[in-house]
């Protein structure tokens, strides 16, 4: 008996080692609103990763759809803790699993996706409708359209921000509104905080070691991480890490940290976000979508003030990495009624009402152009200028392939090479160059792998 | 090594002081763990350590049960199963084949035990890859079962109840044989009766490694929240609330309550059978 | 019932020598079925999800695998060949220092405890339960906790250390500390149940052997060196096993606390594992799979090593 079914598993696994992805699902048409009517109620699965604060705002918006569509759709939230195992688990899903019908994925899982065959593209429901686009932002639209075709809808857009402890600030004779803008007015700014007497606060400056961070540093240079203009032009196939640029970004790290200006942290953005909430650090890097966070975690304690993402260099002329995550409506193994109710939830979760209460409760930058200029947004905006920094910032931004990012199949592992620079760098004193060239040749190998494993 | 006369006045202080400090350092995470649960979020964040402050509340335990983005009634509840048939399998399973390797008189015995030795030392992270394939190309990737069904069977269960068995004596086995008694009945009314600690203290042991396992969980888990355990749900928690250690803090306290009650209930029955069987 | 049972078989005579041999050949077969059917739950369990995955273990490392890691086409040894590089060299070592430090600790540790709660003093009892809780936390949970201990922005721990004029170092961000912060959170689980197995191993000690010892002049150290430590062996013995099986196999106290970092400082055996095939998406399962079979072989030679010539010195 035992023989018989490890006989079978191994017909299976030699089965599922032919059933390579199909890119069938990625051409068929998307079903129209006919395709609900005559049904029961149709459950829905929606995987996402919003924590704490965000989360409580996705769940109210689920809720309010779910009560909308009462006896037609039924959306039910599944927190997948992070971006990265979202897509650990998708990609797990695929081989033999649930699939969920919704996904909300992180701007560099997008090559991935579309690589999968999974997936149908939201372009299809737009035909079909006639969906008007207009209203998105088109440098948002921007990032999630590859070959002239909108795949997902942009959801949470983000960008980072520079994070400011106003009363810290006040105390060391700083100014607030004037945020520094350059790795060397970070510096200037956290000595003077340091030799604040009597202040709590111990460092001047602390970010998380996460990879977002240096990429967006290499946007806001104006250069390309990857090549084949950050795989926009084509399918990339190396990175470009050991760059002056960046060795200059960790060269500067390091001495922060080596004279205790700044908080040596981890990669793990958490403690990051508990290093800034705590008082702890009066200088933080962190994405818009934590600001409603991080005005309830500092509960009145002390002021929050914002400023652009900082440049390496002054005048260093891009812009930060359009980025954030964005919902993929999942073709795989789903009937018309399952697609069809996805797209509903996509569209009210993109409409503009939701949108504005989207952006007041998170941060997150509205994708809707007309959430903007709704006058609740607006007042909303009037009283908390920290959330208009992240609205000038990306109007000031560029749309350009630097400003896209590094789109390949592997983005999260190069995310990963590039945490183990920073960390090298910052954490353990090597050698920045070093450890870049090193993350640089690891990226490369990896990149190499999945484009021949694609290729057959 | 308890000395009849008892240790002088100078032992007995130093003995105090020592335990102390040892408390200090390996129970101040237990308490942090209970009372950080109680403590206001504000306190926590704060030096001296918050635990202290007498700011007490019980906020963040109805918080951490009533919260619905990990939901953990229903990961209590797949954590219980869990427990409860890898404990349940594991005895049976272990007791069966233990007794075929000490009582039953075969030419299989030998390559059975060595096969039995062998899978003890295969560490299970070394397979968990084709397991997880298996589990999944079998169709059984969202059910319950597929978070128990490589842990039914073990070798190291099958080893303790051997080493146990042995101390029953053979002459026992014969007797009962040649009164006719068959295997099932001698194992029942005899075997059974007589390796009772090392049972129990594999099932107190299989209880707690089954409701403390982690990756395995986390690899089926990971594409269906309904089949989360405790151990994910508090990983996933960490995720989602990682800047509220009040609640973290009660959740893995309400985690803790069936385990800690074994611990603490259990151990004289732990000690007994790994005493008994492995020790000896 | 036992009792009678004892006295029955020197009443019967012994049967004759032809007839039983027959019957041996019959009993034989008889009680190989028997057997058979005992063994079967347990044999099919073992061999379906342990001895059968190792095979496919050894299949899938030599696959490669396409972009959902499902095996493709053959790659030959190359997954092992890219075991030969610095970077795994420097994950077993670490693998073998976090080893030894979890083996070390949690075996120094309860019998420091084990020894001072084994007197006869009011409290003992209440003692020793309250030091076995850490056997209670699950990785996950003891993680958390023992992260809460060492963060920068409210480690009770840093602040303790403060009192007494210590500055506190990088425990998850350092260099060097990592490594021993998570060996040390896994010390600390097992501490538990090491403690309960030792103290019931120096329950188990006679004291006369005490006494007599006593009245030849030992003490101290060279008392508990020389008499105590052979006579508990046993007990030592299974605590090093059981430890070095669980540290071997630690992963959530890795994944929660450094998650593998800084730099990769922190990277064991089974984290290496889980970080090929499962983490960030990744799916190189054959890399995986290949690291699994060395595992499995590290896990071969130390339980020989164990048994073989540990077990020698074992004083039963």
């Amino acid at each position: 008996m035992a023989a018989v079914a490890l006989g079978t598993a191994m017909a299976l696994a030699a089965c599922s080692s032919a059933a390579s992805p199909t890119p069938s699902t990625t051409t068929a048409t998307a079903p129209g609103a006919d395709a609900l009517n005559g049904q029961p109620e149709v459950d829905i699965t929606f995987w996402h990763a919003m924590t704490g604060a965000n989360g409580d705002a996705l769940t109210k918006l689920v809720d309010e759809f779910n009560q909308q569509h009462a006896g037609k759709i039924k959306a039910t939230l599944a927190f997948k803790n992070t971006y990265d195992d979202t897509v650990s688990a998708y990609k797990t899903a695929l081989k033999g699993g649930q699939l969920p019908d919704l996904v909300q994925v992180y701007d560099i899982g997008t090559r991935f996706m579309i690589d999968s065959g999974s997936v149908l593209p939201v372009q299809a429901f737009v035909d079909k409708d006639g969906y008007a686009t207009s209203d998105i932002q088109p440098n948002i639209a921007g990032y999630y359209t590859v070959d002239k075709k909108l795949y997902s809808m942009p959801f949470n857009t983000s960008m980072p921000l520079m994070y400011i402890n106003a009363d810290a600030f006040r105390k060391a004779g700083l100014d607030p509104a004037r945020p520094p803008t350059t790795l060397d007015e970070i510096r200037a700014d956290a000595v003077k905080i340091k030799a604040t007497s009597g202040e709590t606060v111990q460092f001047g400056f602390g970010a998380s070691l996460y990879g977002w961070f240096l990429e967006q540093f290499t946007a806001n240079s104006a250069a390309t991480l990857c090549d084949a203009d950050n795989g926009r032009t084509g399918r990339a196939s190396t990175v470009n890490l050991a760059t002056d640029a960046n060795t200059k970004l960790l060269s500067w790290w390091q001495g922060m940290v080596r004279d205790g200006l700044a908080l040596k942290l981890d990669s793990d953005t958490k403690n990051g976000d508990n290093a800034f909430t705590s008082g702890t650090v009066a200088m933080t890097l962190e994405s818009t979508g934590s600001l409603g966070g991080f005005v309830k975690a500092a509960g009145g304690r002390f002021g929050i003030a914002t400023g652009a993402y900082p440049k390496i260099s002054t005048g260093d002329a891009g812009g930060p990495i359009i980025g954030g995550a964005s919902l993929w409506i999942v073709g795989q193994g789903k009937d018309a009624a399952h697609e069809r109710a996805s797209w509903e939830l996509t569209t009210f979760l993109a409409a503009k009402q939701q949108q504005v209460s989207w952006h007041t409760a998170t941060g997150y930058f509205p994708i809707s152009k007309g959430a903007l200029t709704d006058p609740s947004d607006q007042q909303w905006v009037a009283q908390r200028p920290q959330f208009a920094t992240a609205i000038t910032q990306l109007q000031n931004t560029p749309s350009n392939t630097a400003t896209q990012g590094c789109s390949v199949g592997v983005m999260p592992q190069v995310r990963k090479d590039v945490e183990g620079a920073m960390q090298a760098a910052v954490l353990q004193g090597q050698d920045p160059k070093a450890a870049l060239t090193a993350a640089q040749t690891k990226a490369n190998g990896e990149i190499a792998a999945y484009n021949q494993a694609l290729g057959g | 090594m308890a000395t009849a006369t008892g240790p002088s006045r100078p032992t007995t202080v130093a003995t105090y002081v020592w335990l102390a400090v040892a408390a200090v350092v390996l129970l101040f995470p237990v308490l942090l763990t209970v009372v950080g649960g109680f403590t206001q979020a504000s306190a926590l964040v704060h030096r001296p350590p918050g635990v202290f402050s007498g700011r007490y509340t019980v906020e963040s335990y109805v918080h951490a049960w009533q919260q619905e983005v990990v939901p953990l009634l229903p990961a209590f509840v797949n954590s219980l199963f869990v427990g409860l048939v890898i404990m349940a399998a594991q005895v049976l399973t272990s007791l069966l084949a233990a007794y075929a390797l000490v009582f039953v008189r075969t030419p299989l015995r030998g390559p059975a035990f060595g096969l039995v030795l062998a899978t003890i030392m295969v560490p299970y992270e070394a397979i968990v890859v084709p397991n997880a394939l298996f589990v999944r190309s079998a169709g059984l990737g969202d059910s319950r079962w597929s978070l128990v069904l490589p842990f039914l069977a073990t070798g190291f269960g099958i080893f303790l109840v051997r080493q146990g068995m042995r101390q029953v004596p053979v002459e026992l086995h014969q007797a009962a044989q040649l009164d006719g008694c068959g295997h099932l009945r001698f194992l029942i009314s005899i075997v059974v009766p007589a390796v009772r600690p090392t049972l129990t203290a594999l099932a107190v042991y299989s209880f707690l490694q089954g409701w403390n396992m982690y990756f395995w969980p986390l690899i089926v888990s990971s594409t269906n929240n309904s089949l989360n355990t405790l151990q994910t749900a508090v990983f996933a928690l960490q995720s989602n609330e990682g800047t509220q250690p009040g609640l973290l803090l009660a959740g893995i306290t309400i985690t803790l309550v069936p385990t800690a009650l074994l611990v603490v209930l259990g151990q004289r029955w732990l000690v007994r059978g790994f005493t008994a069987g492995a020790v000896k | 019932m036992a009792a009678g049972l004892d006295e029955r078989p020197d009443t019967r005579p012994a049967p004759p020598a032809a007839p039983a041999r027959r019957r041996d050949l019959g009993r034989d077969v008889r009680e190989s079925g028997a057997a058979l059917a005992f063994l079967l739950p347990a044999l099919a369990g073992l061999g379906i999800f342990v001895v059968f995955p190792l095979f496919q273990a050894v299949y899938l490392a030599t696959r490669g695998s396409d972009i959902l890691g499902n095996p493709t086409r053959s790659v030959g040894l190359a997954n092992f060949a890219a075991l030969l590089t610095p970077e795994f060299g420097r994950i077993v070592a670490q693998t073998a220092g976090f080893t030894a430090m979890v083996v070390l600790g949690g075996l120094v540790v309860p019998l420091a405890l084990a020894v001072p709660l084994a007197q006869r003093l009011p409290g003992m009892k209440t003692i020793r339960t309250l030091f076995s809780l850490p056997f209670a936390y699950s990785a996950s949970g003891a993680s958390v906790v023992w992260l809460i201990m060492v963060d920068p922005s409210m480690s009770p721990v840093n602040w303790a250390l403060g009192l007494v004029g210590i500055g506190s170092p990088d425990w998850t961000t350092g260099s060097g500390w990592p490594l021993v912060v998570v060996a040390w959170i896994t010390m600390w689980m097992v501490s538990g149940f090491n403690l309960l197995v030792l103290a019931a191993g120096l329950a188990a000690v006679d004291e006369d052997v005490i006494e007599a010892a006593r009245i030849d002049g030992a003490t101290g150290w060279r008392m508990f060196r020389s008499i105590v430590l052979p006579m508990i062996s046993p007990s030592v013995f299974f605590v090093v096993v059981t430890t070095t099986l669980t540290a071997l196999q630690a992963l959530g106290q890795i994944q929660v606390t450094t998650d593998g970092g800084p730099n990769g400082s922190t990277e064991t055996l089974v984290f290496s594992i889980y970080h090929q095939a499962f983490e960030n998406g990744s799916s190189n399962y054959g890399l995986a799979s290949a690291q699994g079979l060395v595992l499995l072989a590290v896990g071969v030679v130390i339980a020989a090593i164990q048994f073989g010539v540990v077990e020698r010195r074992v004083h039963y």
